[in-house]
Formats: structure tokens, sequence, C-alpha cells
């Protein structure tokens, strides 16, 4: 799947551009952000505004770069559409990330001034 | 009722879905509820491409979808492996330990938990889930 990809400061902004992260696509997804933690990318914002659907598969890849990344570094997730987010209320997945509704808001948290 | 067959691939799985958002926004039902309805059967439908048919291609997955004025049933029909849907009913976790999150094995979860009723059989040898949901659909124009 295509996705976008920006350093602003030392925080890595992932931004997928198609519509859905899902079955189909969250392998490649998975394998691509295999790769930027592998390559020593350690704060990472994963910016949602693009995704129109995502489903348990899509949640899934999300979550192994989460594990992935571990106590080495952090994810967070900005963007977030009503629907989307409403999967990550439903398997309490808001829990586990920090969720930010814009990337301003997200690049803060790594305390970077934007 | 409206009937949708597709080849046991992944990427068709979005064919399924779209329809289903489709026939959803036509019945006036909001976006969440389309999301939702959009996000079960898709969820259903993979579950049959990776675990009844293993990730094979060349088989059929059947979606069935009957539209009653407050309801809507899906079923979707597979001639693979069958499942036991029986004993996921919830995801076990705890959200300050990463060890413990799931990565798989969610989409059972998601259908019981936005679905109305699901339930699972076996029919002249194919495997049957039957997912249904009340709805509010737009009243028929005069």
């Amino acid at each position: 799947m295509q996705v976008n990809e920006k350093k602003i400061s030392g925080v890595l902004v992932v931004e997928p551009l198609g519509a859905r992260i899902d079955a189909a696509t969250a392998t490649d997804f998975k394998q691509k952000m295999n790769e930027w933690i592998n390559t020593g990318n350690r704060r990472i914002v994963l910016n949602l505004a693009k995704v129109d659907f995502m489903d348990s598969s899509g949640l899934g890849a999300v979550i192994s770069a989460l594990k992935k990344i571990g106590n080495k570094g952090k994810i967070v997730i900005c963007c977030i559409k009503e629907t989307v987010m409403s999967l990550f209320h439903l398997t309490r997945m808001d829990r586990v990330f920090d969720i930010f509704s814009s990337e301003e808001e997200a690049l803060k948290a790594f305390g970077e001034k934007v | 009722m409206i009937r949708m067959v597709i080849e046991s691939r992944l990427e068709n799985v979005s064919l399924i879905g779209g329809a289903v958002r489709g026939i959803a926004e036509n019945l006036s039902i909001d976006s969440m509820g389309s999301y939702h309805l959009e996000l079960c059967v898709v969820e259903a439908v993979t579950n049959v491409i990776k675990h009844a048919y293993h990730l094979e291609a060349g088989h059929s997955v059947e979606l069935e979808i009957l539209i009653q004025t407050d309801r809507l049933t899906f079923k979707v029909n597979d001639s693979g492996d069958s499942m036991d849907i029986s004993k996921i009913s919830s995801l076990q976790f705890d959200p300050s330990n990463v060890k413990t999150l799931p990565e798989r094995g969610m989409g059972t979860f998601i259908l019981k938990s936005l679905m109305d009723e699901v339930g699972y059989e076996i029919v002249k040898g194919r495997n049957v889930l039957t997912m249904s949901k009340s709805i509010k659909t737009r009243a028929p124009s005069a």
C-alpha cells in the first residue's frame, strides 16, 4: 500500500494514502512498519486521516508495530475518522494507544515544537 | 434478497464491503451503522478466506443479504473447513502490558459485539454464518 512518510525533528510521521487497511493490505503495511522500526525509528506518528476503513487485520498490523517497538520507543495515532475510532473503542485499543485529533497535537506528545 | 459470490481472494473482500456499505447507505442507515455492517461482513468473509479456505484461491464465498423493513440479515456460506465461533466472546488483554495485546482473532468478537444475532451451522455440507441486525430504514414511498 502507498504510505507517505516524513521526518519532523526526529519523529517519523507515517500516513497511509489508501482508504482501507484491511486483510488485503495489512501484511504490506505491517512490513513497512517493521522496516521503519528496524531502521531505528523510535518515535512514530501514525496519521490515519485518509483511512476510511479498517478491520481487525488492519488493527492487528498497527498493534504488531506497537509490540515490535515495545519499550524502545512510542507509536501514537492521530486524525482517526469517527467510524474507524469506533473499532478502537469496541476492542478497547483506545486505552492502549495515545490518539490525537491532529498531527500537530501528536507531535507535541513527543515534545516537538510545531 | 441480494446474492453475491466472490472468489476466495482477499483483494475481493473490499468489493463485498463496498457493496454492503452502498446498500446500507441506500437504506438511509447512518454512516456509523453502515460502517459497522460493512465491518461485520468483511470480518466474516475474511474469516472464510483465511480459516475455511486457508488463503487458497479458487473457491467461492457466497453472501446473501435479506432486507426487511426492520432487519438486515447476512448469510456467508462456504464449502471449506468449518470453524468454531462459540468460544470467542471477549478480548482478554491488559491495556498497560503490550505483550498481552492480541494481533489476530478479533474478527469473531467484533461480529458478536456489533450484530444482534450471530449463528453458525452446517447445511448440506456448507458452512453458513448468519448475522442479523435490527435497523431503521427509510419508509417506502407512497
